[in-house]
């Protein structure tokens, strides 16, 4: 069997962005996800705030998906619903894709190139060790979500939400609607984790109290989860003895991080960044492997989907880009670093012989600031500066840089600069 | 006096500022940031974002939301009303699905299209 | 109707002497108070078994772990059950500590250990080199082994309850009294039982039920609380063998467990409590988990920690296993203070209460039909290319992939649980069939597991628990208000 040009893995918003990117009459593209139907977690997401950017509309989650899903839907290309990616192997060039489902069994595709927009996972309990009993009743936010919005169920009665991350905020809200009674939302890190928004509708309009500076320092409950206590922490997020709270109830919900979703694909062993958890990629989305490009929340995690649907475009662009011009992956590679209160830049690297005018970098803060001061150097030289204003961890920001400032020798690295708080 | 709030109409989140007593807006980035704080003053109104029961083999539940933003205080009274309605396949997106809902020419719409 | 045997207890001894007994032909009724077997003990603790270098020579436990550990080669024919052969290494720092190298290798030779042999750092670190670099030489014990205890206690339950024995769970024996000819025994949830025999094999809560036959119970139970972290299967070949640290007067110390599927498991810590089931985990005992397996290991992958946990041991004042009829009571025989190696011994200790306890009193005839097989249900994941397509063929089922950090598909869990021992909740699925078992611990697949239950055994999602009755993960219906 010919091998398809592109298979893009993931059918959410970054897989159909990504699809619309690489259309092209004379490619030969197929996308598979694993659900039934496409749109991924904004199936879910039923609340609004979506679009603004990229649609200048605030639409919700299943309006979002079904507009990117119409945009394709027409295409000359191969879609399989129902269908998952389970190995990737890359053998003399050419991508070999194991797909499994109910009609085929396994089965494999081919391909020349290959996009990751699979997606993300939440963070669990074990992962974060968090103390105490180990009973029915604690689970992932987004997996409560799923429950309620889709399937119609409520996990819970009385809810404690730790993580201010946007999915606690909304099912805060979202339960609070559906008659539990949320107590409670703790966060260790002494700011939100969350866009604002969410913290002024989701808490404040319920009178739901947010614990910033605290954990959760245990759970208990035989069966059942039974109370929940918080303490606060100091700086090293140990427990401050006294500061307990104790509170009564059957559900704790889980906003703690999510992570990118690529496990499926370890066999392809391509770079991994620590800080993402996603793949290392340059500014045409290409990881490590030649041909292997990533994007949407399987290469970083987003809190805005429309940054998802223009990255995913590109990344799209770029992937047919490779098979169109028979690109091949040059040496000259530029590495971009993050320097003080940076957490994380992308892409990480930048091909130098790449033809671009300018790259924009995303990156995250480790602070919040009211204003502040983002200052991009190559090597020793200080290139440029730029303001920002509101900057805080939860929400990406994004610097410009131009090819041809780029002409001194080093890394690019970026630190931030808080101004004031 | 001035009321200091996070205008929550876009991602970027203006820390906006109004005069209580004459209603002067700072600090936004745009006008829809001056709507915003003189509403939130005044009348407060939330869009709802909810869901239906439907017969769907896809999903059991089928999102919703209000046209507009209606009153605050009325949002529970919406959940309520929208606590025994049942929607039959086909439906498509926009769909009404209960209109001009406590008088406030707001309708309540399908969100999301479900065909089988 | 009156049985001969009801045993006390469905952990790792418990499963094992009903089907010991099974290869008699009596009447048999095994009782376990939980949701599924094997859910206290059995379910949390290192996996390993042990070689025997470690119980006093002479002791009931020296015996029986020795003799055990054989005997799980003979299981794993048997009950197709999973036994990993990665041996371990006993590793010294000091000249104190290579002292006690010699000493276990001393004491393992008197308990009759085959194969150990001291190693220098090099020798070790060409077999192991991801050890502590601090570590100067090794004891190595091939001989160790690794299984799924739980695994182990439901395949013995399963075998047993295909050769005639009755298995009963959510009954929590409450009361014994003693006729003249039979015990009469009662539980919490209202339904009598009449035994000739009664065994008491129910772990930490020996003593408690010790108590509703006896005036003076020998022994009394000293809970040890050991906690642990697990490592994502990705880690898999981060180490071969089982790690252990010189032994100390608190029990063998932090090891780290190469599991079966790639998962390393890290711990115990010991700790003495009051609670006979207190199994929370602290900050304190996994900061003490990760101190002391540094020690073992350099570079440990702890951000692949995917779940933390905690077993409780069933130790006792009486030091060795407390395996004696009652000297009250005849009839009532008392498998108590199994602590390590218990899981070990098991097989031992169920041919020692039948063997050394029960047949000098009482002729007990042979199970003409006895099978001493059971076929374990390979997971899709596991099968050859071969055996998935032909899977596939008979059930497309397992063509839907449900937990993808596992592999496991819907196939698996259909075939899981409708086991002889019904995988009846989300954690009995997670046990046998190993789905939401991975990073994700379930947050990707457990609404698809719950409708799988639901739909199997014809129940509505909002009936299916987490584990305990009661327990369901989905509280009620939104939008119901007709
Ligand atoms: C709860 C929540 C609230 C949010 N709120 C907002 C908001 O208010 N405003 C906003 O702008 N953004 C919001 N976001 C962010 C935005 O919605 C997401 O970042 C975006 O939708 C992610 O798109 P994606 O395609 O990368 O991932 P996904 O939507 O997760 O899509 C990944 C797809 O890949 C499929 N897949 C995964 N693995 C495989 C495989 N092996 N084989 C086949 N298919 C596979 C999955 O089934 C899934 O459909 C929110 C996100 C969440 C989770
Ligand atoms: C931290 C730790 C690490 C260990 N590591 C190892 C190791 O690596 N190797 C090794 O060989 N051994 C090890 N052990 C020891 C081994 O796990 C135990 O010895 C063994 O599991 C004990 O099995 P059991 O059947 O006696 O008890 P359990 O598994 O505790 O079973 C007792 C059962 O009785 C039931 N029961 C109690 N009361 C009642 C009642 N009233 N009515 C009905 N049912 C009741 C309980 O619900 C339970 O299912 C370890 C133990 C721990 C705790
Ligand atoms: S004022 Fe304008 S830019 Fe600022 S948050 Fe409001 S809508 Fe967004």
């Amino acid at each position: 069997m010919k091998p398809y040009d592109i298979v893009i893995i993931g059918g959410g918003a970054a897989g159909l962005a990504a699809l619309k990117g690489a259309y092209d009459k004379s490619l030969n593209i197929c996308l598979i996800e694993r659900d039934k139907t496409l749109g991924g977690i904004l199936k879910q997401c039923i609340h609004n705030g979506f679009g603004l950017h990229h649609y200048n509309e605030e639409l919700t989650g299943p309006e979002y998906a079904e507009r990117g899903i119409e945009e394709v839907l027409g295409l000359n290309v191969d879609i399989f619903t129902d269908t998952t990616v389970v190995d990737v192997v890359k053998e003399n060039g050419t991508f070999e894709l194991m797909l499994m489902n109910t009609k085929k069994g396994e089965h494999r595709i081919k391909a020349i190139s290959t996009i990751i927009s699979s997606g993300c996972y939440e963070r669990t309990r074990g992962a974060i060790q968090l103390p105490g009993d180990r009973p029915a009743g604690i689970m992932p936010a987004g997996s409560a979500q799923r429950h309620l919005n889709i399937d119609g169920y409520m996990v819970g009665k009385k809810v404690f939400i730790l993580g201010s991350g946007d999915i606690g905020l909304i099912m805060a809200r979202r339960m609070t609607l559906e008659g539990a009674e949320v107590l409670g939302v703790a966060e260790l890190m002494p700011h939100s984790n969350g866009l604002t928004r969410n913290i002024v509708q989701c808490l404040h309009d319920f009178d739901i109290p947010l614990y910033l500076s605290h954990t959760i320092s245990d759970i208990k409950g035989k069966s059942v989860l039974e109370s929940i206590t918080i303490s606060e922490v100091d700086e090293n997020f140990d427990y401050i003895e006294g500061t307990e709270k104790t509170f009564e109830v059957d559900t704790l919900l889980l906003s703690v991080g999510l992570i990118p979703d690529i496990n499926m694909f370890d066999s392809l062993k391509f770079e991994v960044s620590k800080k993402t958890g996603g793949a290392i990629v340059d500014q045409t989305y290409q990881t490590s492997v030649e041909g292997l490009f990533a994007c949407g929340n399987a290469l970083h995690v987003h809190d805005l989907v429309d940054f998802v649907t223009e990255e995913s475009t590109k990344a799209g662009q770029q992937a047919k880009a490779y098979i169109l011009n028979n690109k091949k992956r040059s040496k000259n590679t530029l590495y971009v670093t993050p320097s003080s209160n940076i957490s994380y830049i992308l892409p990480q690297t930048l091909d130098m012989d790449d033809d671009f005018n300018e790259v924009v970098l995303s990156l995250r803060t480790t602070t919040n600031a009211l204003t502040g001061k983002f200052h991009v150097y190559q090597g020793e030289t200080l290139l440029f500066s730029e303001k920002a204003k509101f900057v805080v961890p939860a929400e990406m920001e994004k610097i410009k840089i131009k090819k041809e400032h780029l002409k001194h020798s080093g890394p690019i690295s970026i630190l931030f600069e808080v101004v004031s708080q | 006096m001035k009321k200091e709030m996070i205008c929550i109409v876009c991602p970027v989140g203006c820390h906006v500022s109004i005069d209580t007593k004459t209603h002067e807006v700072q600090n936004n980035k745009c006008k829809r940031g001056e709507r915003y704080a003189k509403k939130e003053l005044l009348n407060p109104t939330r869009m709802l974002t909810t869901t239906v029961n439907i017969d769907s083999i896809h999903q059991r539940r089928l999102p919703v939301k209000t046209t507009d933003a209606i009153p605050k205080e009325k949002l529970f009274d919406l959940m309520d009303l929208l606590e025994s309605v049942e929607i039959k396949i086909p439906v498509n997106l926009g769909d009404v699905i209960l209109s001009n809902v406590f008088d406030t020419g707001v309708d309540v719409v399908a969100t999301m299209s479900l065909k089988d | 109707m009156t049985y001969d045997f009801l045993i006390i207890g469905s952990g790792i001894s418990g499963a094992l002497i009903a089907r010991e007994l099974s290869k008699y032909d009596v009447k048999t009724i095994l009782l376990e108070k939980e949701n599924d077997a094997a859910n206290h003990a059995t379910s949390a603790n290192s996996a390993i078994i042990h070689s025997g270098y470690d119980p006093d020579p002479g002791s009931l436990k020296a015996k029986l772990n020795v003799e055990g550990n054989k005997l799980y080669d003979q299981l794993e024919k048997e009950l197709d059950i999973p036994l990993f052969k990665n041996g371990a290494f006993m590793v010294a720092h000091d000249k104190d500590e290579e002292g006690l190298l010699e000493r276990y290798l001393e004491r393992a030779k008197t308990n009759g250990v085959p194969g150990v042999a001291l190693l220098d750092q090099a020798e070790a670190k060409k077999l192991e080199p991801n050890l502590a670099d601090s570590v100067t030489k090794v004891l190595n014990l091939p001989t160790t082994k690794v299984t799924y205890p739980w695994e182990v206690a439901i395949a013995s339950i399963e075998n047993a309850v295909d050769n005639g024995v009755l298995f009963e769970k959510n009954q929590t024996v409450e009361k014994i009294d003693k006729q003249d000819e039979y015990y009469v025994i009662k539980t919490a949830e209202g339904t009598t039982y009449q035994s000739r025999y009664v065994i008491n094999a129910a772990g930490a809560y020996a003593e408690q039920i010790a108590k509703m036959v006896e005036k003076n119970v020998q022994y009394h139970i000293t809970p040890r609380k050991g906690e642990y972290i697990v490592l994502d299967r990705r880690v898999q070949g981060f180490i071969k063998r089982t790690l252990y640290p010189t032994p100390d007067e608190k029990g063998k110390g932090v090891l780290m467990v190469p599991q079966f599927h790639g998962n390393i498991l890290i711990g115990p810590n010991s700790e003495l409590q009051s609670s006979l089931d207190d199994a929370s985990t602290s900050k304190g005992g996994i900061n003490v988990v990760k101190e002391g397996a540094n020690r073992l290991a350099k570079n440990i992958p702890f951000h692949q920690t995917i779940r933390t946990f905690s077993g409780v041991r069933a130790s006792s004042t009486h030091h060795d296993f407390y395996i004696k009829p009652s000297l009250e009571q005849p009839g009532f025989i008392h498998v108590a203070g199994i602590d390590s190696p218990g899981l070990t011994a098991a097989p031992a200790i169920a041919k020692y209460v039948v063997e050394t306890l029960i047949i000098p009193q009482e002729t007990l005839p042979i199970n003409k039909h006895f099978n001493p097989r059971r076929q374990a249900i390979k997971l899709y994941d596991d099968m050859s290319l071969s055996e998935r397509q032909e899977a596939f063929k008979a059930d497309q089922r397992y063509g839907n992939l449900v937990c993808k950090c596992e592999r496991i598909t819907e196939g698996d869990i259909v075939r899981h649980i409708h086991r002889a021992v019904k995988g009846d909740s989300v954690k009995a699925i997670k046990k046998r069939a190993r789905a939401g078992a991975g990073i994700c611990q379930g947050g990707y697949c457990e609404h698809q597991i719950i409708k799988i239950l639901a739909k199997e055994l014809g129940k509505t999602p909002l009936e299916i628990n987490y584990f305990a009755k009661g327990s369901n993960i989905l509280k009620r219906e939104t939008k119901v208000k007709s």
